[in-house]
């Protein structure tokens, strides 16, 4: 077989392995994205200890612990305890928890960004604290939080590469696999590389020119 | 519950002795990486800041390429594919290259905004009142500048000393492998990676308190 045909027997599967590095990232997104979002309203609703002490803990746990522990405790340490996931759910669980603890610190500063006075004016002027939060805090806060969670994104599918170590058959466990198989080793991770690159280049770039456009003084 | 942590306890003697080499080795790689990151960070952001367009080219590009690929797959790469063009690296030597590039990107950003945070006013005011450029350097820029990077240097040193676990998957002797060989030994997963996550959280909760602690005295006053 010639140079071409060894270079898309390799191309294919991993670009099939590809599709599912999306499904994880797109899983885990919408997971981190809900949930980050619940956990910090939720804080901001009702800041009394009760509440802000568990929710606290649980980002504090995510945030000071390497992915791969906690993504070993589910997929290894919960089938111990009879509660077996599949390598993709453990995935998607796990990255969706530990972009939640992230994403909630964001809102959170987001939240925090909103000044003061708009809600004592909301307040004022008769609206429920529920309004206050849905109509002008909120609103104003995703803005804020918009940047920080496009470089999540981007973090995020990178991340998922760590999930190769519960044998979920994306790009890396994908690369893995054919280099055992065939040796072609230093080909088969650059390909691997460079279909990350395809992956996050595009959105590197378009947040690096939001950021600009962002700091450039008005 | 209490019967867990009794089985925990019960094999503790057992596993630490394994475990604290292997805490030497995600430490050592995590300074040694940390090292790396900021001599090449700075070396980054000189580039950065000079004059040189071609080389600015250069770093821009390369910063874009870093930030896009996972640092699993730059770990394979210097590990398994080296060697197909006759590099060799010892799993710990690829691990700390890997990550100390991985997070110079991150390094000469932190710096960046640090020389940005400062007025350019106050470099020309110094120099106008007769101090030299060190001098100016050394009493005006630099006392400001270590105020801004500071946190986000140690952050950075935290999410570090988590992604030395990704070594573990170049067969890095560090915390997460042995971890996981004692796992394979113990058929007590959890317990095994819950006490791997504590000693990981022991170090890393302590830096983010102290950050957050740090945060708002070395802000106090500016602005």
């Amino acid at each position: 077989m010639g140079q071409t045909g060894a270079f898309l027997e390799f191309l294919m599967p991993l670009l099939a392995a590809a599709l599912t590095t999306i499904g994880i990232s797109a899983g885990a997104f919408v997971v981190a994205l809900v949930l980050g979002f619940v956990l910090a309203s939720v804080r901001y609703l009702w800041p009394v200890r009760l509440v802000t002490i568990p929710l606290q803990a649980f980002v504090e746990i995510y945030r000071n612990i390497p992915s791969l522990t906690h993504l070993f405790i589910l997929y290894f340490g919960l089938a111990y305890l009879g509660v077996r996931l599949s390598s993709v759910t453990a995935a998607i669980l796990g990255l969706g928890l530990i972009g939640a603890a992230g994403l909630s610190e964001v809102y959170r500063a987001g939240f925090q960004a909103v000044p003061v006075g708009q809600r004592e004016a909301a307040f004022a002027i008769g609206l429920t604290p529920w309004q206050v939060f849905r109509e002008i805090v909120a609103p104003q806060a995703w803005r804020i939080a918009l940047p920080p969670i496009g470089n999540y994104a981007v973090q995020l599918i990178k991340d998922t590469s760590l999930v190769a170590a519960i044998a979920a058959p994306e790009i890396m466990f994908t690369a893995r696999n054919l280099v055992v198989n065939t040796f072609e080793t230093t080909l088969v991770y650059l390909l691997a590389t460079l279909i990350y690159l395809a992956l996050c280049l595009p959105l590197v770039v378009l947040l690096r020119s939001v950021e600009k456009r962002a700091s450039t003084p008005r | 519950m209490i019967e867990f942590f009794l089985t925990i306890l019960d094999h503790l003697p057992n596993w630490l002795p394994r475990l604290w080499p292997a805490l030497g080795q995600t430490l050592l790689i995590t300074f040694a990486s940390f090292i790396l990151a900021s001599i090449v960070g700075v070396l980054l952001e000189v580039i950065r800041s000079g004059q040189n367009h071609f080389l600015q080219r250069v770093v821009a590009g390369f910063v874009d390429v870093i930030r896009s690929v996972p640092i699993l797959a730059i770990l394979y790469v210097l590990y398994f594919g080296l060697p197909g063009v006759g590099v060799y690296l010892s799993a710990f030597a690829a691990g700390t290259i890997g990550l100390g590039i991985v997070y110079s990107v991150y390094i000469a950003e932190i710096l960046r905004a640090g020389v940005q945070s400062l007025h350019k006013g106050q470099r020309e005011a110094a120099l106008a009142v007769g101090l030299s450029p060190v001098q100016t350097f050394r009493f005006i820029v630099l006392p400001q500048a270590l105020r801004v990077v500071t946190p986000p240097m140690l952050l950075t040193l935290i999410s570090l000393l988590k992604d030395t676990s990704i070594c573990a998957l170049i067969a890095v002797n560090e915390l997460m492998l042995t971890s996981k060989v004692i796992m394979s030994e113990s058929f007590l997963p959890l317990h095994v990676f819950v006490v791997v996550g504590a000693i990981y959280f022991a170090i890393a909760w302590p830096m983010s308190l102290f950050v957050r602690w740090l945060e708002p005295k070395l802000n106090r006053g500016r602005r």
